[in-house]
């Protein structure tokens, strides 16, 4: 019945497996494919199915018919960053406050203003991509980083707060009574008694802000013309009448290689049991 | 170490309920209080009040004379040990226990110092450098009570049922420590508890809360032999003390058909009388009589329950062969006898 069991579980993940690893092992061959490889069918076996070719990772970095995504995956890089640690920073603060003092503003009460934050991720996209263009021309950031920073921060700070402002209130509230009998003062609660404990909240958050942000196109490609440009948008660009497979294969594997990496750290921090116990 | 007194205080909860009734109290420097009451008594906000987590609506806190009412938390100097083990799981023991020094900008050394003789006393010294989370809830609890001991000059140690989550072997154990320490320390300790051994064992003084209202303070011998209402006399004691709807009949007062009678004080009203013993009190063999309708084992003794004309109640005896059904001869000693009116004591 055991070994039955074990079967079945290891016949479920191999096929779950199969399932995820399928499309990365298709960009995969794909990416090392020439116009002749991706024509005739399925095709898995370099040199015996298939003569393999550079051609479409060349093409990333400036060969024919390409474009060269080094600039753009910076961009990307700081773009997503930046936004992420400021909207952690602030929203990390927001949460907090939210979570732990009582606020009024008009008829909303602190349910309320959570909710407003979490309100503005509700609305489709489009709504905003009018209001941010005007703003940022009269702010003169079209087209540039700090520019899409700003933008950013306001579409992933209400996903900080949101993941924030739970994990803190299952943080008990004793422990700050308990800090501030021990003597500290507001801050130094927060910063030694209250953050260590919200650690996992922080990378849940974190993870969140930076995959939001680094998949991001809508933005990335209305607020830019020619200066700046995201690894979105490159990857776009890339396409063509005849749409170019092996190229768009290896871009699509620089792009979602920071974010395995980012899951490989994660998953290594969940394994050691970062999340286990978060509160007591 | 500080003695504290209660000026006037009073609490209500912004709907309006009145958590805390005026009162007026004063809790010397090294002694030892428990506040004993069944849960939203009030015990627990005269506590907050007193640790600064919490503004009462009226009345002052004044430790050593100064009035701290409007002190924050941290500029109080109390130390508070809560019904659940509150530690900061980030840190190892001895950080814990350093925590409020560093708070407090003490001079390294000295906060080594320190932490190394508390963790000694309380039995933490071989964990000072394991990570907190991994302790048992009792040594969880000893991180608690330590991070308030590491501090000389702690104004007092505040108990909020710290023993609750205990087990019950332990309990004893930490109580003793409790004690000890107090003892060693000379520290203003004030424990909250809704279990009455906790509270008769560990206090010199116990006070008695019933709807945000103190009923009685005093030694836990006077809670026992005279509880100042009918409330105290059945939350105190175990079994409880037996009440007994009484008339006044000339200068004596007596239960219908019990046999049970003691004289009255001279402007005793007539109605709403009650007579009360302990059943510790009871002795074998005398005038009154009744039938055994239950019988505890409690060890050496047992209790029975008696049905005495139309009155129910209980006494303890020493361990024998009587069973249910049987007729106990039984007596009270008058100056055991006390005398309520409207639940009030009277004599």
């Amino acid at each position: 019945m055991k070994t039955l069991y074990l079967a079945l579980k290891y016949l479920a993940i191999a096929l779950w497996s199969a399932f995820v690893v399928f499309p990365f092992l298709w960009a995969l061959t794909t990416s090392f494919k020439s116009a002749n490889g991706v024509t005739g069918g399925a095709t898995w076996i370099p040199w015996v199915q298939y003569e393999p070719s550079l051609q479409g990772w060349q093409s990333l970095f400036g060969g024919v018919g390409g474009i060269n995504v080094v600039k753009p995956f910076y961009n990307s890089l700081v773009v997503t960053l930046s936004a992420s640690v400021i909207s952690i920073t602030l929203g990390t603060l927001a949460a907090y406050a939210l979570s732990r003092f009582t606020f009024r503003f008009l008829w909303m009460r602190n349910s309320d203003i959570t909710f407003f934050f979490i309100s503005q991720r509700i609305m489709p996209p489009i709504v905003l991509a009018i209001p941010f263009f005007l703003m940022l021309r009269s702010l003169g950031l079209l087209d540039s980083l700090p520019g899409l920073i700003l933008v950013y921060v306001a579409l992933l700070m209400p996903i900080a707060v949101w993941v924030m402002v739970d994990f803190f209130n299952g943080v008990p509230r004793g422990l700050d009574e308990m800090a501030w009998m021990d003597g500290c003062n507001p801050i130094i609660t927060f910063w030694r008694v209250i953050l260590p404990n919200a650690l996992p909240g922080l990378v849940v958050a974190g993870m969140f802000c930076i995959i939001f942000g680094w998949n991001d196109f809508f933005f990335a490609f209305t607020l830019t013309f020619t200066e700046t440009q995201l690894l979105p948008v490159a990857i776009v660009s890339l396409n063509s009448s005849v749409t170019p497979w092996w190229s768009l294969s290896a871009a699509a594997l620089v792009s979602i290689a920071p974010l395995v990496v980012l899951a490989f750290v994660v998953e290594r921090f969940l394994s050691k049991g970062g999340l286990a116990g978060a509160v007591r | 170490m500080a003695e504290i007194r209660l000026a006037k205080l009073a609490h209500s909860y912004g709907n309006g309920t009145n958590a805390l009734k005026p009162l007026d109290m004063t809790w010397r420097d090294g002694g030892t209080y428990a506040l004993l009451g069944p849960s939203g008594c009030g015990k627990s906000t005269m506590l907050n009040i007193i640790s600064g987590l919490l503004k009462p609506s009226e009345g002052r806190v004044l430790f050593d004379g100064q009035d701290v009412t409007d002190k924050d938390t941290g500029a109080r100097n109390i130390a508070q040990v809560f019904q659940v083990p509150v530690i900061y799981r980030s840190m190892t023991v001895g950080e814990n226990l350093a925590f409020p020094l560093v708070c407090r900008r003490v001079p390294t050394p000295r906060i080594k110092a320190r932490v190394e003789a508390i963790a000694e006393r309380l039995g933490l010294s071989r964990h000072l450098n394991s990570r907190a989370v991994a302790l048992t809830a009792d040594q969880k609890q000893l991180i608690s009570l330590g991070r308030g001991l590491v501090r000389e000059d702690v104004s007092a140690v505040l108990l909020d049922e710290p023993l609750t989550v205990i087990d019950p072997q332990m309990k004893f154990e930490l109580r003793k420590i409790l004690k000890d320490i107090n003892r060693e320390f000379r520290l203003t300790m004030v424990l909250v508890t809704h279990d009455q051994n906790e509270a008769l064992t560990f206090a010199d003084t116990v006070v008695v809360m019933n709807h945000g209202e103190v009923i009685q303070a005093g030694t836990p011998q006077e809670l026992f032999e005279r509880p100042a209402t009918t409330h105290v006399g059945t939350f105190i004691g175990s079994p409880a003390m037996n009440f007994l709807p009484a008339v006044r009949e000339g200068d004596r007062v007596l239960v219908p058909g019990a046999g049970l009678s003691r004289t009255a004080p001279a402007d005793l009203p007539t109605t709403d009388l009650t007579l009360a013993f302990r059943p510790e009190h009871a002795v074998a063999g005398g005038p009154l009589a009744g039938t055994v309708t239950r019988i505890w084992f409690e060890g050496a003794d047992q209790v029975l329950a008696l049905s005495v004309g139309d009155a129910s109640l209980r006494i303890r005896a020493v361990a024998g062969a009587e069973t249910v059904g049987a007729i106990v001869r039984f007596d009270v000693p008058q100056d055991c006898l006390r005398l309520y009116h409207q639940g009030r004591l009277v004599a």
